[in-house]
């Protein structure tokens, strides 16, 4: 396919993508040595190769820290939160992006005021909202909310995606006498995959990293999620850097197997729209 | 291929949705237990403290056998937050870590907090200038019990001092001597950071080099009583006396952070580390080994104060949760805060200057820090009387004197840019 | 026209959620705004008086037009860097052959750590005493280039601008990945039938029918830049380090409300998220509605 392509350019296009690749991942490689190094030594010198590589911060987050638990209960939140977000965006952009109705701009518009806020203003009000219903200390509280936050950005996302694919599609479809169901469900909804992957990519990464709400929303410790436990090891003068980055990097493994999952989603979707 | 993808999307919400579902109304258990054991939630922004904390309180149950203590400590950075909401709902704390002075004030404002006046006898021993911070701005209540005050001064690296031919300076211009024998000796005089999210420090080095200078005391009580300004010569000179240290700071001063300078000074790089009592565990944590020394800084010339300061203020207190519903046993918590058995037990556990009268520290530096703060104490005046409103009298002040080691701005201009911020709430003889 | 009972079920879902749990505490908080506070108890109702304060005392006054500014210019500066390399990255490795998929996932990789830790982890990079960046340029030669980056009023914003873009290139790499996709192969058969250069086929076939994308990569932008936080506090502090020279409306926010923490924080900060709101949500509707029209256009 890059065989019109002159030789020079070649060479030149893959120093630049491969010495990228370098720049991108370097920085995660000090994060890495650093988390295999002691707190003293992190403290004298931030930044140094492991001479004498120690596995005692990994183990001090899975005692200390009951590091499993953060990790499940993290794991059934952002799940959750990502899967009930993308289900109830992806069938709300469809209508959005594709029917003619009475008030679709407005509500096109209230869906996206969403995105808009800075979700720390929501603090309080939230912190009473929860009360109310009697969900502090409660993953569900915690799902529902990530949920939600979630919702302006797939439908953004997603409807764009939407309006992109070719009118005749659904058309023909009722020419045929589909449903409106069967249509988004048989037709649009395998047409939009690959975004339906990132859409759910961009959205796990976040919530997987928030910290402020679990901080203010959980109080027992068998139901903090990971940034929530890491939070212990940020003291008032001083912080446990070694045992940070050691929790780091058990935080950020679990994203690099998603990302590979969901790369192969998107990967998929390219294939499949370059054989059509 | 693509129905089983939806299918076992649809599975896994269901499933992680009803492994939520018991998380509900499960909490708050504790006192249904059946036994007549109370548990009481005390809230602190000291993570590092929990093992510390453990020990103290075990004596707290060893005496008081029907409560037992949960401490839940939270980040620093979000705990004032934390606190407000967490007071104001169910499940929040009966006993809580307060900042002091204008940190306590919201929480005060909103009612949120227990008075201790009449209820905790012993406060009226503590010394008045530590319960200055533990109490409402406008209504003089006392709603907390000081656990711990700071002092500021400058530690040295003594090895360092004796291979320079160096004694701790009594006089200004013995210190700037000092300073250039280390300097030209390849070692950074002054450990000091102006970098991202140090310059909360600068308002410390300016109360440990200018404290004397402006006038100490005297000058505050003329302040507050709006016989001065920040625009006074006395303050303007005190500024400048960062800008003419400059030189003796670490390179690029503004570049640079606070664990780059604990560093710093921890691995012998830096001789003089002017900051405050908080920040000794922290430096002999990383270097045990490390022989530190303790001065106060000789008055600079020109100096309305003429003998060292040491400047200082209360670090926070414990108070009492208003919707508490297990007010009597949180009384009783605040009221052994206040005695000595856990001053003792909190300055010997913690490496930190407990603010119940008569503890003593077992640590020898900290205990010649309580003795100067004792004999020539100073309040740390933007903190103890600027920070009741919005903007903050030392906010203004470390944002201006980064600007000025930036080179954007000089002393003059510093403490117009403070007088101006600091007007627009505060009034004079209050 | 679909009956209304099949919108209800398309709709309704993802409204309940979003209206209870976004909605309903976000207009509460610009609720908040009207009234005077004392801590975290509402008083009286305050008018116009909280944004009086924001827009008139000092030193809000300056600090809020100056962040305004700056995040301007991390606005254009991502969309300029960012945005385009993004798509730069995204043209190479669609025809890319092996190791398309190790480079896509390299590329996207910093996206996956938390922006608190990319700001700590290049703050250490570039570090003026330790940081391998500038041992670097003094061991090629570059002395006079080693500057304190992040401690010099000239280079901290350019500095945060490029770090932001280094963690979040991917994320114009794969959206605009997968709209490449999307465009049928004709097309671009089409165009190489008519010996069309690359870089022509690229201007009159690629690029129009990538407006959709390139619409919801520069409102995303817009709106993520707008409300920056993580990074910039990660890497220069609430203020802004120096000397206010990376401070954004972000950090405003977080000062007034959190930092100093003073009794009137709730109701000030409350207005200041209200104006953040109505400038971003006017400007991303106009923008949408002006990329919805070029779209219109191309079909």
């Amino acid at each position: 396919m890059t065989s019109a392509r002159r030789a020079p350019g070649r060479v030149a296009v893959h120093l630049l993508l491969w010495g990228y690749a370098v720049v991108a991942l370097l920085p995660l490689v000090v994060m890495l040595f650093n988390s295999l190094r002691p707190t003293s030594e992190i403290f004298t010198a931030p930044l140094g190769l492991p001479t004498s590589p120690t596995l005692d911060s990994y183990l001090r987050v899975w005692t200390d820290a009951s590091f499993s638990t953060y990790f499940l209960n993290s794991l059934i939140v952002t799940c959750g939160a990502v899967l009930l977000g993308t289900v109830v965006s992806a069938l709300a952009a469809y209508p959005l992006a594709r029917y003619d109705f009475f008030g679709n701009r407005v509500l096109g518009a209230y869906f996206l005021a969403g995105l808009m806020l800075p979700i720390r203003l929501g603090l309080v009000p939230i912190f009473y909202l929860m009360d109310s219903m009697g969900l502090i200390d409660s993953l569900l509280g915690l799902t529902l909310l990530y949920a939600a936050s979630g919702v302006p950005f797939c439908i953004f996302v997603l409807s764009a995606f939407y309006r992109s694919l070719p009118g005749e599609l659904d058309e023909a479809a009722r020419l045929d006498g589909a449903g409106e169901f069967r249509i988004f469900g048989q037709i649009m909804l395998p047409l939009v995959r690959p975004a339906l992957a990132s859409v759910m990519l961009f959205q796990f990464v976040p919530l997987w990293h928030e910290f402020l709400y679990p901080l203010v929303l959980l109080r027992s410790d068998e139901k903090f999620t990971i940034p929530r436990g890491l939070s212990q090891f940020f003291g008032e003068y001083t912080t446990d850097w070694s045992a940070l980055f050691a929790g780091l990097v058990l935080a950020t493994a679990p994203l690099f197997v998603l990302f590979v999952l969901a790369t192969k989603q998107i990967i998929a979707g390219l294939t499949a729209g370059m054989s059509k | 291929m693509r129905r089983r993808w939806i299918a076992g999307a649809i599975g896994v919400l269901a499933v992680a949705l009803a492994a939520c579902a018991p998380g509900g109304g499960a909490s708050d258990q504790g006192d249904k237990a059946g036994t007549d054991k109370v548990t009481l939630s005390l809230w602190s922004w000291r993570v590092e403290d929990v093992k510390a904390y453990e020990k103290i309180l075990a004596k707290f149950e060893e005496s008081h056998p029907k409560i037992h203590v949960e401490f839940k400590p939270f980040q620093a950075t979000e705990y004032n937050n934390i606190l407000a909401t967490g007071l104001s709902s169910s499940g929040g704390p009966d006993v809580a870590q307060l900042r002091a002075y204008g940190g306590l004030q919201p929480l005060v404002e909103a009612d949120q907090l227990l008075p201790l006046d009449g209820k905790v006898e012993a406060l009226s021993g503590f010394d008045a200038k530590l319960l200055e911070g533990a109490k409402g701005h406008t209504d003089g209540k006392i709603y907390g019990v000081p656990f711990a005050y700071q002092t500021l001064q400058v530690l040295y690296n003594k090895k360092l001092f004796s291979d320079n031919g160096i004694q701790p300076p009594a006089t200004w211009d013995e210190m700037i001597a000092a300073a250039k024998k280390l300097k030209s000796a390849g070692i950074t005089p002054f450990a000091v950071a102006a970098g991202p999210d140090s310059t909360w420090t600068l308002p410390i080095v300016h109360e440990i080099f200018g404290n004397a200078r402006y006038g100490s005391t005297a000058f505050r009580d003329a302040l507050v009583g709006g016989e001065k300004k920040f625009t006074d010569p006395d303050f303007t000179a005190s500024i400048k006396l960062i800008k003419d240290l400059e030189p003796y700071f670490p390179k690029d001063v503004v570049a640079v952070k606070i664990p780059d300078v604990q560093a710093l000074f921890a691995t012998g790089k830096a001789a003089m580390y002017p900051t405050g009592s908080f920040d000794l565990a922290p430096v002999l944590a990383a270097n045990p080994s490390l022989e530190v020394g303790v001065f106060q800084a000789p008055p600079p010339p020109g100096s309305p104060v003429t003998t060292p300061v040491t400047p200082g203020w209360a670090d926070g207190s414990f108070g009492v949760n208003a919707k508490s519903a297990h007010q009597a046993e949180a009384l009783e918590l605040v009221n052994w805060m206040a005695t000595p058995e856990f001053g003792q037990l909190y300055a010997t556990e913690l490496k930190q200057l407990s603010a119940v009268p008569g503890v003593t520290p077992s640590d020898p530096l900290l205990a010649e820090m309580a003795k100067n703060y004792a004999g020539n104490g100073a309040p740390y005046m933007l903190l103890v009387n600027f920070r009741y409103g919005q903007p903050n009298g030392d906010a203004v002040f470390r944002d201006e004197v980064q600007k000025m080691l930036a080179g954007q701005t000089d002393p003059e201009a510093v403490a117009e840019s403070v007088q101006k911020g600091v007007e627009q709430w505060f009034k004079p003889g209050n | 026209m679909p009956r209304w009972r099949v919108l209800a079920v398309f709709l309704l879902p993802a409204l309940l959620l979003y209206s209870v749990f976004m909605i309903y505490p976000l207009v509460s908080a610009l609720d908040y705004s009207f009234f005077k506070w004392r801590g975290i108890r509402q008083m009286g109702f305050a008018g116009l008086d909280n944004y009086r304060d924001l827009l008139s005392i000092y030193p809000y006054d300056q600090q809020l037009w100056r962040a305004f500014a700056h995040n301007a210019l991390f606005f254009v500066g991502t969309m300029v860097i960012q945005n385009t390399v993004g798509l730069l990255f995204a043209l190479l490795l669609f025809q890319y052959g092996r190791g398309r998929r190790f480079l896509q996932a390299a590329f996207t990789t910093p996206y996956l750590v938390d922006p608190l830790v990319v700001g700590y982890l290049w703050s250490l990079l570039l570090n003026p005493t330790f940081g391998p960046v500038n041992a670097l340029l003094e061991a090629v030669g570059l002395d006079s280039w080693a500057l304190p980056w992040l401690g010099d009023t000239r280079t901290a914003l350019p500095i945060v601008i490029l770090v932001n873009a280094w963690q979040w290139v991917g994320f114009p790499m794969l959206l605009f990945s997968a709209a490449l996709a999307g465009i049928p192969a004709e097309y671009h058969e089409a165009a190489r039938v008519d010996g069309a250069s690359a870089w022509q086929a690229f201007r009159r076939v690629t690029l129009p029918l990538l407006t959709p994308a390139i619409g919801v990569v520069s409102v995303l932008t817009f709106i993520g830049n707008f409300n920056a936080f993580g990074l910039v506090y990660a890497m220069a502090g609430s203020t802004g380090s120096p000397a206010g020279s990376t401070d954004v409306l972000g950090l405003l926010f977080y000062r007034v409300a959190f930092v100093e923490g003073g009794v009137e924080a709730i109701g000030r900060s409350s207005a200041l998220a209200v104006l953040m709101f109505v400038f971003i949500f006017g400007v991303s509707l106009l923008a949408t509605s002006y990329f919805r029209r070029r779209e219109r256009r191309l079909v």
